[in-house]
């Protein structure tokens, strides 16, 4: 089960930070204060190039010790840990990153250890591969669709609940014909797009 | 298992008493006397004692809010210990209870917006004239104290319909059913009402789930203020007043339960019972009074064998609030998000015949016992109320309770029985809107006691 599930791939990066005693702002200090400002949701990097369902980054400092019985244990360093679950292959997804938001991983990835840049693809494709270590727990919202199934799923639904609304109770005739025009409409909706919200007026529009 | 000492834990906590008559008295405490009022008070108090003389014909109870112990001058490290939800109070915890837009607290009653309550007195009573003593007596030692003052009063009591004290709530629903049993606590046992154990019986919740000072569900003892003696044998309170439209749950039911085929059957899929308390899980197609009245029977069931809602709805009101089995792992996933309710109807009854004005004061005092709000309370509110996605129903919301306004939409699941036809309610109204409320510490009577005499002492 380690990495896939179905048809998604879950994908573990441990990054260690760069530990440089002499510089004003610590590396972890820069990482955290870049991704405090950092777009979400449809504004994201990570929604720009589809298949991502969801991508999370984190500054893990240290494990923390809890006192006795524990024993008192530490990290080698400092990581930036990325997580996401997408669509299908590591290789293309790495290199959609590279190509497609090289600026977002130069700036978040420059503070760690080792990193050779995106300029050189199958350098930086070697180096995230090095720091990757096995997922075993999904986002426990991704199933086996796609990311552009998963809005179809939802646009669907939220479409026929309306249509449904407007029309049960209609004669089966009318039914029909109104069933046969919100089916015609729907088929030709646009995808939307990732991160957005539904709109009323989209689904209305359907109707 | 600790055994419970009755005695030293406030009586409502334990059970509900069924009086028809109760008022809530809303106090500011005053600085001069507060602690001696509260040192005379003690002697009214109605504890967990048990009854063997019969009910008495009256019951006093107490809680504070954090604003309320602040000014009984509790020390500095035991009021920095409370749970931050408590300390905030209902009103800073607004975005995440959903209490916005027509609930929001700039709607509420002035009382509870400018948050004047410190303490809370629940005066439940066997008839009117003994409730107006008791609440002169209480007024009377308030007086002579010079230690609190009535700042609001709120009136609330069962239903009398067709002369008949009842226990339905204003749209029409019999109510009270299905409070959980816990460990410990003396009461007559109904399958049903606890947790499931591994065999699939029903086994009570641990007492930690309703008391403070106990191993809760997880094992652990629940949040609680220091030091221990002050929070044993306490517990938290919520108390919201939630206003009913009325005439609006009747005129959707009326158009909706047209379109449906049959309205009461509708409203019974709203809630999951029908109008007379009959759970639809057991009994989909009618009501069914001797299954009210079985006690054996009317709250024990489950939803495992009826995933798709095709009986009970998923998003029913008993379903959602208390989902049983329906999450899997054998209900175990529900055992830490249970609550007590001891709320009663305010408002005189309003028969179906009736045109009803919404403007009315006509509700439901919402009063929730509970170790942890953040934990039960403000998880139920926030995840089984007002969103859906643990039940996989997206953000639909719960149709009487959810803060729709205007554009609510909910499934109410079906089968290819025409009779059973799946529907959708849309343009779901405020069927409720939020009046105003607080979040209370309900003090033992052991805590109560070394409050008044300033011996509280968390070093």
């Amino acid at each position: 089960m380690a990495n896939k599930s179905g048809s998604i791939y879950g994908l573990t990066i441990f990054s260690p930070i760069k530990d440089e005693p002499n510089i004003e702002v610590s590396h972890s200090l820069a990482l955290r204060m870049y991704l405090a400002q950092m777009p979400r949701h449809r504004h994201s990097p990570f929604a720009k190039f589809s298949g991502t369902h969801f991508a999370r980054l984190v500054v893990m400092d240290d494990v923390v010790y809890v006192g006795m019985p524990a024993c008192e244990e530490h990290l080698q360093s400092k990581y930036l840990i990325f997580e996401s679950n997408f669509d299908g292959d590591l290789d293309l997804y790495l290199a959609q990153m590279a190509k497609e938001i090289p600026q977002t991983v130069n700036d978040l990835w420059q503070h760690c250890e080792g990193f050779p840049g995106v300029a050189d693809l199958a350098s930086f494709i070697a180096y995230m591969k090095a720091c990757q270590v096995t997922t075993t727990f999904f986002f426990a919202d991704v199933n086996c669709k796609t990311v552009d199934q998963t809005l179809l799923a939802l646009q669907t639904q939220s479409a026929v609940a309306t249509f449904i609304e407007a029309h049960q109770g209609a004669p089966p005739g009318q039914l029909q014909e109104a069933f046969a025009q919100f089916v015609e409409k729907l088929n030709k909706a646009p995808l939307p797009l990732p991160g957005a919200t539904l709109g009323k007026e989209l689904v209305d529009e359907l109707v | 298992m600790s055994k419970l000492d009755p005695t030293d834990i406030q009586g409502f906590v334990l059970r509900g008493y069924t009086f028809p008559f109760a008022r809530y008295l809303l106090l500011e405490i005053l600085a001069m006397g507060g602690r001696e009022f509260i040192a005379k008070l003690i002697k009214e108090i109605t504890t967990g004692e048990h009854w063997d003389q019969g009910k008495p014909r009256t019951t006093v109870n107490v809680a504070f809010t954090y604003k309320g112990l602040l000014k009984l001058e509790l020390p500095e490290p035991s009021l920095q210990s409370f749970p931050s939800e408590f300390v905030q109070g209902m009103k800073a915890r607004g975005a995440i209870l959903c209490d916005t837009g027509r609930n929001a607290p700039d709607r509420w009653e002035p009382i509870w917006r400018n948050e004047r309550v410190d303490a809370w007195l629940g005066v439940y009573a066997e008839s009117k004239p003994e409730l107006e003593r008791q609440c002169a007596d209480l007024q009377g030692l308030m007086a002579s104290t010079n230690g609190a003052e009535v700042v609001g009063s709120q009136d609330a009591g069962a239903l009398v319909v067709d002369g008949k004290v009842t226990t339905k709530e204003h749209f029409g629903f019999t109510d009270g059913f299905g409070n959980p049993d816990y460990t410990g606590v003396r009461r007559d046992t109904q399958p049903g009402q606890g947790k499931l154990g591994d065999d699939g019986k029903w086994v009570p919740l641990a007492t930690g789930e309703l008391l403070l000072g106990y191993a809760d569900e997880a094992g652990e003892l629940p949040t609680a203020p220091i030091p221990h003696l002050l929070a044993n044998n306490g517990t938290f309170m919520v108390y919201r007043k939630i206003h009913q439209n009325v005439q609006k749950f009747r005129d959707y039911l009326h158009a909706k339960g047209k379109l449906y085929g049959d309205k009461e059957k509708l409203a019974s899929k709203f809630i999951g019972r029908w109008r007379d308390g009959t759970p639809i899980e057991i009994s989909p197609n009618a009501p069914n009074p001797d299954l009210v009245k079985d006690k054996e029977k009317n709250v024990n069931f489950t939803f495992g064998n009826d995933p798709d809602g095709v009986r009970c709805p998923i998003g029913a009101h008993v379903r959602r609030t208390n989902p049983r089995d329906a999450f899997g792992f054998g209900g175990k996933l529900v055992n830490r998000r249970r609550i007590a309710r001891r709320g009663l109807p305010y408002g005189p009854y309003a028969s179906e015949e009736q045109i009803v004005d919404d403007a009315e004061e006509r509700g439901l005092i919402f009063i929730v016992i509970n170790a942890s709000i953040f934990r039960q309370f403000e998880f139920i509110q926030q995840q089984w109320i007002e969103y859906g996605n643990d039940a996989h129903l997206g953000n639909d919301k719960d149709i009487l309770m959810g803060n729709h306004d205007g554009t609510g939409k909910s499934v109410i699941q079906g089968s290819d029985d025409p009779s059973n036809a799946p529907f959708i309610c849309a343009s779901l109204p405020n069927f409720v809107e939020l009046r105003g409320g607080n979040y209370f510490f309900v003090p033992s009577i052991t805590a109560l006691r070394m409050i008044a005499a300033k011996t509280v002492d968390p070093r």
